[in-house]
C-alpha cells in the first residue's frame, strides 16, 4: 500500500515525466504524433497533479524552512547527495513550472516535425526545471542547472526559425560560459572551512570572509545575470525568443527566466548577505537600467517576437529592484514579479505563436487591421497586454506596487538615491503601454491590410487556444484581485531572508522591522468614519 | 435604510456580473451571443437600474443624516505591511454613486437605439457594464491605493471604449494617445502616493492630511517637498479631467461611439478628477502654492477650452472642448477652496453635458440619413443647420442644456457656476476674471453651436458644401466609403433614444436649485471634511451685503453671458455680422483657436519623435555595440585559437579557418 504521507513526492515529480519521456519510441504512433501529444500531455497533466497534491498535503505556509525534504547519499566519493525540498522561494516556482510545463505540452499540439524527439525534450525539460527549483544540493543544482541546457539548445536548435543555430549557438554559449563561474564559485564555497559539503543549508550558515563572499557573489551574478537575464548580458535573450516556437517560448519566458531570479535569491542573497550588502544598490541600478533600456529598445523593434522579448527583460527590472530593497514588501514583490511575468509572459508568447501560425509574419509593418477578422485572438491579446503593462485587477500591477512602495520605504538606501530610482523606475510605468499599446494597434487596428488577407488564411481562434490563454488569465486575474493567495504562500520565506540580510548590515540590524521615514511620530487614529453595525 | 447598505457592494458588483456574463459569452460562444441582442441589453440596463435603486437608497439615508458607513478586508500585507481594501460611503459616496448610476442607465438605454444597426452591439454594452463597475468602485474607495486601482481601471474603460471602431484609423491613435497621457498623470500620481506613503505612513486621505500637516508643522519635512508631493498627486486629475497640458487626449477620444462621449468623456469618468482633488483635499488645503497652482491651472485650461471651442466646426469637438473649459471651472473651484462649489458644478455639468452629448449623437444619427455613415461629414455642423423643424426633442432638449451651460438662471449651471465665480472673487480677483471672461465665450460658442445646428436653412442636401467639408475633413490616406440611406431629410431618433434627453433635460433645469444662495441645501449636505456650515431651515431671503454681492456677481456673470448670446444670434441666427469676415480680419487669431494653440503639433515634435528617436537610437546600440562585443568577442577568440592552429598544422586547418570566418560573417552580416 502506498505510504501517502512519505511518500518521496519531490524526487518523484522530477523523475516521473524524465522516466515517462525515455518511454516515448515505444508509444505506437502514425507518425503524426497524435497519440505522442496525448501521451506527454496525461503525462504532464499527473505530475501537476502530483505537485498540487504534494502542495496542498505536505506544505506549511507558516513555517520559512525547507519542507518536503528528502535527503539520499549518491555519490559518497564526491560528498553528492540527492537532496531535494521546498521552501517558500521554491514552492510557487515549482507550482508554475508544473502549471506552464503542462500548457506548453497542450500548445505543441500544432507541432507536427520529428514529434518523438519533441515531446521527448519537453518531458525532459519538465522534470529538469522543477529539478532546479527543488534542489538543494550544489553539485546536483549545478548538473540540473546544465542538463536543462541541452533540451532547450536542441529545441530551438531544431524546432526554431529562420536564424536558429545562431541564435541556439548563441544561448548555448552564453549560458554555458555563465554556468562556469557558479561551478566555480560552488566548488570554492563548498571547500571552504574544515567541512566539504554541497549541502546549500550548510553552505548558507559557513561563515566567509567579507573578500571571499565578494567574489563568489560576483560569479553568481554573472551567471545568473545571463538568465535573468541583466543588462548587458541580455542579448542572447531576444536572437533565443526571436526564433524559438510558442511552446518553447512559453518555457523560456516563464520558466527559465526565472532560474536566474531564483538562484539570486537564494544563493546570492541567501548565501553571501555580506556581500549582498555591497552588491545591492548595483542590482537596483541595474534593475532601472534593465526597465528603460530595455522598454525603449522594445518600443523601436519591428519584429513582434523580439519587442515581446525585450518587454520580458523589462520586467525583469523589477525583479532586481525587489531584491536590493532590503524590505519584507520588496522581496516579496520581487518574488510575485516572477511569478506574475512566468504567466503573463507565457500567455503573450503563446498568443504571439498563434498569432505567427495565421499571419505567417513576424514584422509588425506587414500586419495590420487582423482585428476584424480574429477578434477572439484580438481580445486575449488585448488582455494579455493589459496585465503586462501592469493594470491594477491583475498580478503584474500587485507585484511592480508591492516593489515601488517596498523600495520607496526602504530604509537602506538615502533619500535621494530612493527618489531617483522610484522616478525612473516609474518611467517605464510610461514607457510600457507606449510599446504595447502601439504594438496591438499595429497588430490589430485600422484597415484591413489587403496585402495580408489576399495570401494568408485568418481564422480565429479555436477552443483549445482559448482554453490555454484562460487557464493562464484566472490566475493573473485571480492574483491581481486577491494577492494573498500566493503571497502567503512564499511570505514566511521571504521575511526569514529579509532578517538574514538586514542583519548583514550593521545599521539595520537594530531595527526589526523596515521603518517609514517619519515613524517616529504617533499615527493618530482616523477620526469621523465609523463601521456600523 | 440601514439595509442599503447592506447590499452597497451590490452597486458595483451588479454592472460588473453583467460585464462577465456577456464578455464570457463573446468568448466562448461568440456567434450565439451576438444574435441575443435584446436579452443582453436587458441584462445590462437592469443591471445597472438595479444599481441605480440602491444608490437612491443610499443618498436618501445619507441626507437624513446616517452615519458614514466603511467595511474594509485586508487584501495584501508582507512582514509589517498591510493594505486594506473595501466600501466608504459618505455624502461624497452617496453624491456620486446617484450621478454615475443615474447617466450610465440612460446612457445604456439610449445605446440600445444608437447602435441598433452596430455588429458589435453586445461587445459594446459589455464595455458599458465595465466601465460602470470601475467608475463606481472608484467612488465608494477608502484609500488611495484602491482609487488608484479603479482610476487605471476606468482608464482602461475609455481606451477600449474609444478604440471600439477599431478598424479605423483615427480610433486607433486616439485610445492610444488616451492611454498613453493618462498613464503620464498616473506616473506622478503613483510617485505621490509613494511619496505621501513614505512621509505619513498611510493610504487614507484624512491621516494624510493630518499627518503631513503635522510634519510640516514640526519641521520634519519642509513644505516644499510637501507641495512637490501634492503636485505629484494632482499630476493624476490633471490628465484624467484633461487640464492643461495634459488635455490633448479629450478631443480625439471623440472618435469613441457617442453614448460614451457622454457617458465617460463627459459626465463621470472626467469628473473622477474633480472627485479625487475633493478626496485629497485634506492634503491640499494645507498647502497654499499648491491651491493656487490647482486654481490656476483650472482657470487656464477653462480659458484655453472656451477659445478652442470657439472655432471648432466638429459638433463633438466642439462639446469635448467645453466639457475641457467646463473641468477647468471645477478644477479651480477646488483650488480656491471652493469644495462644495465644486462639487455642485460636477453634478449640474454632468447632467446637463451628458445631454447634450446625446442630443449631438441625436443630431449625428439623423444626419446620417442624409449624408451617409461617414464621421468627416456626419459631424460638422457647416452641413447641418435648421434641424429644428425635424427634431424637436433633440432641439429643445439640446436649447435647454445650451442655456444651462451659459449660465441663464434659473437653469442648473448658473447656480454652480455663480458660485464658484463667487469664490473665486473672495480668493484671487484675477481669478474671478478669468472665470467670467470665459464665461462669455462659453455662451458665444454653445450658441453659436445651437444655432448653427437647430436653425436657419438645412444644408446637407447641398452636395457641393458636403464635398467641400468631406475634402477639408477627411485626413490625407483615409477612404471612407459612403454607405447609407441618403434619405431627403433627417428625422427625429426613436424613443429609446428620445426618452433619455427628456429625462436629463429635468435636472439640467431644476437640480441647481437645490443650492441657490438663498437656501443652500447641497453645501449643507457637501462641504469640505471638517468645514462647518450653517445648517439651511428652509428658503431665506439674504440680507443687506450678501444680497448686494450675490447680485452683482450673478448679474455680472449673467451680462456676460448675454453680450455672448447676443453676438451668437446677430452672427448666427441673424447673420447681420459676418463670422467669415471677422475671422479673416483676425486671421492669425482665428487660425491659432482653430489649430488647438498648436498643442498637438507641438507635442507631436517634441514627445513623439523625440520618444521614437531616443527608442531607435538605443535599439541602435543594443544591436551594434553591446550585440556587436558579443559577436566580436566570440569572433576574436575563434581567430586566435584557429590561426595558432594554423601555423602548427598547415593546410586542413586553414580552409577550416576559412569556413569559419565565413560563418561567422555570415552570422554576424544577418544579426546586425
Amino acid at each position: 500500500m502506498l505510504d501517502l504521507q512519505n511518500f518521496p513526492w519531490l524526487t518523484f515529480v522530477i523523475l516521473f515525466p524524465v522516466a515517462m519521456s525515455l518511454l516515448i519510441p515505444f508509444v505506437p504512433d502514425q507518425g503524426d504524433g497524435k497519440t505522442i501529444r496525448w501521451y506527454a500531455l496525461v503525462v504532464g497533466l499527473i505530475n501537476f497533479t502530483a505537485i498540487v497534491y504534494a502542495f496542498c498535503t505536505g506544505y506549511d505556509f507558516a513555517k520559512p524552512d525547507l519542507q518536503l525534504v528528502e535527503s539520499y547519499t549518491w555519490v559518497p566519493q564526491l560528498g553528492l547527495n540527492w537532496s531535494v525540498g521546498a521552501d517558500g522561494l521554491s514552492m510557487p516556482l515549482i507550482l508554475l513550472t508544473g502549471f506552464i510545463s503542462t500548457l506548453a505540452i497542450l500548445a505543441s499540439w500544432p507541432v507536427t516535425l520529428k514529434p518523438r524527439l519533441f515531446y521527448f525534450l519537453m518531458l525532459a525539460m519538465y522534470g529538469g526545471q522543477i529539478g532546479v527549483f527543488a534542489v538543494q544540493d550544489m553539485l546536483l543544482f549545478f548538473f540540473m542547472w546544465e542538463l536543462e541546457l541541452i533540451p532547450v539548445y536542441l529545441l530551438l536548435s531544431i524546432w526554431g526559425g529562420k536564424k536558429r543555430l545562431y541564435a541556439a549557438t548563441k544561448f548555448i554559449l552564453y549560458t554555458a560560459g555563465g554556468s562556469l563561474f557558479i561551478l566555480i564559485a560552488a566548488l570554492a564555497m563548498a571547500f571552504y572551512g574544515d567541512n566539504v559539503t554541497f549541502d546549500m543549508r550548510s553552505l548558507a550558515i559557513k561563515d566567509y570572509p567579507l573578500t571571499f563572499q565578494l567574489f563568489a557573489y560576483g560569479g553568481f551574478l554573472i551567471a545568473y545575470g545571463v538568465k535573468l537575464p541583466i543588462f548587458p548580458l541580455h542579448t542572447w535573450l531576444p536572437d533565443a525568443h526571436g526564433e524559438a516556437t510558442a511552446p518553447v517560448h512559453m518555457l523560456l519566458a516563464g520558466i527559465l527566466l526565472k532560474m536566474g531570479g531564483y538562484a539570486i535569491l537564494r544563493m546570492n542573497a541567501g548565501m553571501l548577505p555580506d556581500a549582498h550588502a555591497y552588491f545591492a544598490p548595483i542590482l537596483v541600478i541595474l534593475g532601472i537600467v534593465n526597465i528603460i533600456y530595455a522598454a525603449l529598445t522594445s518600443f523601436a523593434q519591428r519584429s513582434l517576437k523580439r519587442k515581446i522579448a525585450y518587454s520580458s527583460i523589462s520586467h525583469m527590472g523589477f525583479v532586481l529592484i525587489g531584491i536590493g530593497s532590503f524590505t519584507d514588501l520588496g522581496t516579496s514583490g520581487a518574488i510575485l514579479q516572477m511569478i506574475s511575468h512566468g504567466l503573463i509572459g507565457a500567455s503573450l508568447f503563446f498568443l504571439v505563436g498563434a498569432t505567427y501560425d495565421r499571419t505567417h509574419t513576424l514584422i509588425l509593418d506587414e500586419m495590420g487591421g487582423i482585428g476584424q477578422k480574429m477578434p477572439k485572438i484580438f481580445a486575449m491579446f488585448t488582455a494579455c497586454s493589459l496585465a503586462s503593462l501592469a493594470l491594477p485587477g491583475m498580478s503584474g500591477f500587485v507585484a511592480e506596487v508591492m516593489v515601488f512602495v517596498g523600495f520607496a520605504t526602504s530604509d537602506a538606501y538615502s533619500n535621494t538615491f530612493k527618489l531617483v530610482t522610484v522616478i525612473l523606475a516609474a518611467v517605464g510605468v510610461i514607457l510600457t503601454p507606449i510599446y504595447l499599446l502601439s504594438m496591438l494597434r499595429e497588430i490589430f487596428y485600422g484597415a484591413e491590410n489587403k496585402e495580408l488577407t489576399s495570401h494568408e488564411e485568418l481564422v480565429d481562434a479555436e477552443p483549445r487556444e482559448v482554453f490555454i490563454i484562460a487557464c493562464l488569465l484566472i490566475p493573473i486575474i485571480g492574483i491581481g484581485l486577491y494577492p494573498k493567495l500566493i503571497t502567503q504562500v512564499y511570505d514566511a520565506t521571504a521575511q526569514s531572508l529579509v532578517v538574514t540580510l538586514r542583519n548583514s548590515v550593521p545599521r539595520l540590524a537594530k531595527e526589526a522591522n523596515p521603518t517609514l521615514g517619519f515613524n517616529s511620530l504617533e499615527l493618530k487614529s482616523a477620526p469621523r468614519i465609523t463601521v456600523l453595525e | 435604510m440601514d439595509f442599503a447598505y447592506q447590499y452597497a457592494w451590490l452597486v458595483a458588483v451588479l454592472p460588473l456580473s453583467a460585464a462577465f456574463i456577456i464578455g464570457t459569452g463573446l468568448i466562448t460562444f461568440n456567434k450565439s451571443t451576438n444574435k441575443l441582442r435584446k436579452p443582453i441589453s436587458i441584462l445590462s440596463v437592469s443591471a445597472i437600474g438595479a444599481a441605480m435603486i440602491i444608490a437612491f437608497g443610499i443618498l436618501w439615508s445619507q441626507i437624513q443624516g446616517h452615519e458614514p458607513y466603511l467595511w474594509t478586508f485586508e487584501w495584501a500585507s508582507a512582514g509589517d505591511f498591510h493594505l486594506s481594501m473595501g466600501i466608504v460611503i459618505d455624502q461624497l459616496t452617496a453624491l456620486m454613486l446617484v450621478i454615475v448610476t443615474t447617466v450610465s442607465f440612460l446612457v445604456q438605454i439610449y445605446t440600445d437605439g444608437y447602435m441598433a444597426h452596430d455588429p458589435s452591439y453586445p461587445r459594446f454594452y459589455a464595455y458599458l457594464s465595465l466601465f460602470s463597475f470601475s467608475m463606481l468602485g472608484l467612488v465608494v474607495s477608502p484609500n488611495i491605493v484602491q482609487i488608484y486601482i479603479f482610476w487605471e481601471l476606468v482608464g482602461m474603460c475609455s481606451y477600449l471604449l474609444i478604440g471600439f471602431w477599431y478598424d479605423r484609423k483615427g480610433a486607433a491613435d486616439a485610445c492610444q494617445k488616451a492611454f498613453v497621457v493618462n498613464r503620464v498623470g498616473d506616473f506622478g500620481l503613483l510617485l505621490g502616493i509613494l511619496g505621501l506613503y513614505w512621509a505619513t505612513g498611510s493610504f487614507e486621505f484624512e491621516q494624510i492630511g493630518i499627518q503631513l500637516n503635522t510634519l510640516v508643522e514640526s519641521g520634519a519635512i519642509s513644505s516644499f517637498l510637501a507641495g512637490f508631493l501634492a503636485i505629484l498627486v494632482f499630476l493624476g486629475p490633471a490628465a484624467k479631467s484633461a487640464q492643461f497640458p495634459l488635455h490633448v487626449w479629450l478631443p480625439d477620444a471623440m472618435e469613441g461611439p457617442t453614448p460614451i462621449s457622454a457617458l465617460i468623456h463627459a459626465a463621470t469618468m472626467v469628473a473622477a478628477g474633480v472627485f479625487l482633488v475633493a478626496r485629497m483635499f485634506p492634503v491640499f488645503e494645507h498647502l497654499p502654492f499648491v491651491m493656487n497652482a490647482i486654481a490656476w491651472t483650472g482657470a487656464f485650461t477653462a480659458f484655453l477650452g472656451a477659445t478652442i471651442a470657439i472655432t471648432q466646426n466638429d459638433i463633438k469637438k466642439g462639446l469635448a472642448y467645453s466639457t475641457i473649459s467646463q473641468l477647468g471651472y471645477m478644477v479651480m473651484a477646488m483650488g480656491v477652496g471652493a469644495y462644495s462649489a465644486g462639487i455642485f458644478h460636477l453634478m449640474t455639468h454632468a447632467y446637463f453635458k451628458a445631454m447634450m452629448f446625446l442630443g449631438s449623437g441625436s443630431v449625428i444619427h439623423g444626419m446620417e440619413e442624409v449624408v451617409g455613415h461617414n464621421p468627416f461629414v456626419a459631424q460638422d455642423m457647416r452641413v447641418m443647420g435648421g434641424l429644428r423643424k425635424y427634431m424637436p426633442i433633440t432641439s429643445v432638449t439640446f436649447l435647454i442644456g445650451t442655456l444651462a451651460i451659459s449660465g441663464v438662471p434659473p437653469f442648473a449651471g448658473f447656480w454652480s457656476k455663480d458660485e464658484i465665480l463667487a469664490s473665486a472673487f473672495t480668493a484671487n480677483p484675477a481669478l474671478w476674471f478669468v472665470g467670467w471672461l470665459t464665461a462669455g465665450l462659453t455662451a458665444f460658442y454653445m450658441f453659436r453651436m445651437y444655432f448653427s445646428t437647430f436653425e436657419g436653412e438645412f444644408k446637407g442636401t447641398n452636395a457641393a458644401l458636403i464635398a467641400q467639408v468631406k475634402a477639408e475633413n477627411t485626413p490625407p490616406g483615409i477612404v471612407v466609403e459612403d454607405h447609407g440611406h441618403h434619405a431627403h431629410k433627417p428625422h427625429e431618433s426613436p424613443l429609446s433614444m428620445t426618452f433619455p434627453l427628456m429625462a436629463l433635460a429635468i435636472p439640467s433645469i431644476l437640480i441647481g436649485l437645490v443650492g441657490t444662495p438663498f437656501a443652500n441645501y447641497f453645501e449643507a449636505f457637501i462641504h469640505a471634511p471638517g468645514e462647518v456650515v450653517k445648517a439651511v431651515s428652509g428658503f431665506e431671503m439674504l440680507h443687506g451685503e450678501e444680497m448686494t454681492e450675490f447680485l452683482i456677481m450673478g448679474g455680472s456673470s449673467v451680462g456676460i453671458g448675454l453680450v455672448g448670446i447676443s453676438l451668437a444670434i446677430l452672427m448666427y441666427l441673424q447673420g447681420k455680422i459676418s463670422a467669415k469676415a471677422i475671422a479673416k480680419s483676425i486671421q492669425p487669431l482665428y487660425q491659432f483657436s482653430k489649430n488647438k494653440w498648436y498643442i498637438d503639433e507641438l507635442y507631436e515634435a517634441t514627445f513623439v519623435k523625440g520618444s521614437r528617436r531616443l527608442a531607435r537610437q538605443v535599439l541602435e546600440v543594443d544591436s551594434k555595440v553591446v550585440d556587436g562585443a558579443v559577436n566580436l568577442a566570440g569572433f576574436v577568440t575563434l581567430l586566435t585559437g584557429e590561426s595558432l592552429k594554423y601555423f602548427e598544422n598547415g593546410k586542413t586547418q586553414f580552409y577550416a579557418l576559412v569556413i569559419f570566418i565565413g560563418v561567422l560573417g555570415l552570422v554576424i552580416a544577418s544579426s546586425v
